[in-house]
């Protein structure tokens, strides 16, 4: 280790003012900015503080690809499997009640653009493709301040022997823990109730071939993934569980709120335990073996948490931006991430033509995030977190509660004629709800899921 | 319910066995600390130590929070989880830390 830090030291080259721009974290939102800006014919210096891109980093597992398909080759992309299987379950303690969707266009290219893929390979492969046109790369090496000069920012200050490098901009794409921005004053450090913890295991099979296509019902590269709410996944807590399968390993995992994980008793790593252990989950994962345990946390904000985008001399994108939306439903982050670097590095790369400088340079950005997906999305669904903590008990533990009970008593095999188990199952959920009234309440209030 | 499901035993891996599942450099400090030793010592709940999903954070027998670093897997739950803002939190320099094979 230490003879590989003194000949890196040595052929360190001097790289202050060698660039038009700088992108902190070479993840997804990053190696997107840097992308578009060579494109453009930028220079563009991307520093990633682990020993490759991905290396830090970790996710759930489905990767949404309609703009990296747009800005590089995806051919050659390193994904596991396309998404041929969405699952949501609820869970009680010890039912499953499950929505399953196996559409057949999903088995054809493009694959409604979902796939499984690790960080690890995909975000180096992400970077290369910025390389490629021309960025430069610099690994372990740690952002640890922003520079200013007459108040602007102009660069970076790191742990490299020659420490600051100035570029007329900086790209904050440092992810959710973004300790640079926070620290130079770009944004607020966001509350526990808007922070989930995510863990998660990469598990393979040593038993024999073919069990992640049996078990997941498979062919070929098709894969699944599963969604877990209510009391049986995360306990009572704001949160669910996951399944995803990759080529030959499944990502398995659990997220709920830091506020939720700070109260209760259980430890994440021991919620996940729970999660694994669930009557409908435990025949998924077992005899399976753990080649892999991480854990990170997840912006939930949502639209009221996004900062100001823009500043003298630098944006901010991905995670580091709040740019995740998580309400059940829609499991999304990383496309966000590549939509946002994208629009950062084109709003940089025509200002850097215009030989502008300032946050008003910069404005295209937020302005056209505001009219993608990304700022919509979160816009549309900004309601749902604060009515879901509202109904919490209802749709985590009585709902599921519920449902599951309405099943049983629906399908009951007795002597009973059928109408009257109908009319059982009915009571079940509309007691739950508070009868016709409250159904109605309900409905209305969540009526923009489906909308 | 009166029939308990049939669920097939799990063998789940020791927290040891997960973090070793995960390569390590030591950067030989410490990159986590507290900012006022007291606040620690006043805090009842030391939600660092629940919040933290790889035993970083431990109760001491003297009731207060100590840090093994060496097993981070930098998420940094801990930071955002105490209510006193007393968690000091750095990335690893030049690379070390953590590193995720798959992630």
């Amino acid at each position: 280790m230490s003879l590989e830090l003194k000949s890196d030291t040595v052929a360190d080259p001097n790289y202050d003012d060698e660039f038009d721009a700088i992108v902190v974290g070479a993840g997804l939102a990053g190696s997107a900015a840097a992308l578009t800006m060579a494109n453009r014919g930028l220079e563009v210096l991307m520093i990633e503080r682990g020993s490759s891109p991905g290396a830090k980093n970790v996710f759930g597992g489905v990767l949404y690809t309609p703009t990296i398909r747009e800005l590089t080759d995806f051919e050659d992309a390193p994904v596991e499997r396309y998404v041929a299987e969405r699952r949501f379950s609820m869970l009680t303690e010890g039912d499953e009640t499950a929505f399953s969707l196996r559409p057949g266009e999903w088995h054809e290219e493009p694959h409604n653009d979902s796939y499984t893929v690790l960080r690890g390979e995909f975000d180096e492969w992400f970077a290369e493709q910025a390389v490629e046109e021309g960025a430069t790369l610099l690994t372990s090496t740690t952002v640890t301040g922003l520079l200013r000069e007459d108040g602007r920012i102009a660069g970076v200050e790191t742990d490299r022997p020659d420490g600051t490098i100035r570029a007329p901009y900086v790209v904050l794409a440092e992810g959710g823990n973004s300790l640079v921005s926070e620290g130079a004053n770009l944004k607020p450090t966001e509350t526990r109730e808007n922070v989930a913890v995510g863990v998660k295991e990469v598990l393979e099979f040593p038993e024999r071939d073919g069990v992640i296509e049996d078990r997941f019902r498979l062919t070929d590269d098709a894969g699944v993934s599963y969604h877990y709410f209510g009391e049986g996944a995360v306990g009572d807590a704001f949160g669910g569980g996951f399944i995803y399968t990759n080529d030959d390993t499944i990502s398995v995992g659990v997220a709920y709120r830091i506020e939720d994980a700070a109260t209760h008793d259980q430890s994440p790593e021991e919620t996940l335990n729970a999660f694994k252990s669930h009557p409908a989950v435990a025949p998924l994962v077992r005899n399976a073996r753990t080649v892999e345990y991480s854990a990170k946390t997840i912006p939930e904000g949502g639209a009221d948490s996004i900062p100001d985008l823009v500043h003298d001399g630098a944006a901010i994108v991905g995670d580091a931006a709040g740019l995740v939306l998580n309400n059940g439903v829609h499991l999304e982050g990383t496309n966000m991430a590549v939509e946002s670097g994208y629009h950062a590095g084109n709003a940089i790369a025509r200002a850097a033509e215009n030989g502008r400088v300032g946050a008003e340079a910069l404005q295209a950005y937020p302005a056209a995030l505001e009219e993608s997906f990304v700022v919509q999305n979160l816009e549309h669904y900004k309601w749902m977190m604060d009515a879901v903590e509202e109904d919490r008990d209802l749709l985590f533990e009585d709902l599921p509660r519920a449902f599951a009970d309405a099943g049983t008593e629906y399908f009951r095999i007795d002597r009973t004629p059928k109408e009257s188990h109908a009319k059982n199952a009915k009571r079940a959920v509309l007691d739950a709800v508070g009868g016709w009234t409250g159904a109605a309440k309900l409905a209305l209030r969540y009526r923009k899921v489906v909308t | 319910m009166s029939v308990q499901p049939q669920t097939p035993d799990l063998d789940n891996d020791s927290m040891e066995d997960r973090l070793y599942t995960v390569k390590y450099d030591d950067p030989g400090d410490s990159h986590l600390d507290v900012k006022v030793e007291d606040v620690c010592a006043e805090c009842e709940t030391n939600d660092c130590v629940r919040v933290c999903p790889a035993n970083v954070w431990r109760e001491g027998e003297d009731g207060v929070p100590h840090i093994a670093y060496e097993n981070c897997l930098e998420c940094s739950s801990c930071r955002f989880a105490c209510t006193y803002d007393n968690v000091v939190w750095t990335y690893p320099e030049r690379g070390a830390g953590m590193t995720y094979k798959h992630g």
